[in-house]
């Protein structure tokens, strides 16, 4: 139907996860690295943008 | 919405997890209904919904393409600020592959 993006952060495991899905595929990226933090920040970000933007295509995609 | 957020995560730092959510949001406030009569309203493309929980109290806000630069810098800055906890890379093992992961 739709494509979601989960962002979770647990302090006390030390640990982020994030999901993507659009209910057929399901991407998870976890990590306990502090340089991901600001990686999965302006990934999320750029998500954000993408669902504003009113063009149905965007071109920056990022392939990390 | 910020100010919650922010203690959301002040609140967890000792356990639990906080969850954030993000999705395409198109203005619809009533559920679809079943027997199509067909929806009386124009469905908005330029606007998303964030959500956050820390599995007991939920947040949630409307982040339209006008609000979103201004939203995003606080936002960012939320969370990098917060998810200080994760461990860092030694010295010597960066050397290697910093390249390969830019």
């Amino acid at each position: 139907f739709q494509v979601r993006v989960v962002l979770k952060y647990r302090h006390c495991d030390g640990n982020l996860c994030i999901k993507v899905t659009d209910d057929v595929a399901c991407l998870l990226y976890r990590t306990d690295q502090a340089q991901d933090v600001k990686k999965i920040e302006k990934f999320h970000s750029q998500l954000m943008r993408l669902m504003v933007a009113k063009e149905s295509r965007s071109s920056t995609m990022e392939t990390d | 919405f910020l100010t919650e957020l922010t203690r959301l995560f002040q609140k967890c730092r000792t356990s639990g997890s906080v969850f954030i959510t993000l999705k395409k949001y198109d203005g619809r406030t009533k559920p679809v209904p079943r027997k199509g009569h067909a929806e009386s309203f124009e469905p908005a493309d330029n606007k998303c919904l964030l959500r956050a929980t820390d599995g007991k109290k939920k947040i949630s806000t409307v982040v339209s393409s006008k609000e979103v630069n201004k939203f995003q810098m606080a936002y960012s800055n939320l969370l990098r600020a917060n998810m200080d906890g994760l461990k860092k890379k030694d010295k010597k093992s960066k050397n290697k592959k910093s390249k390969a992961t830019q």
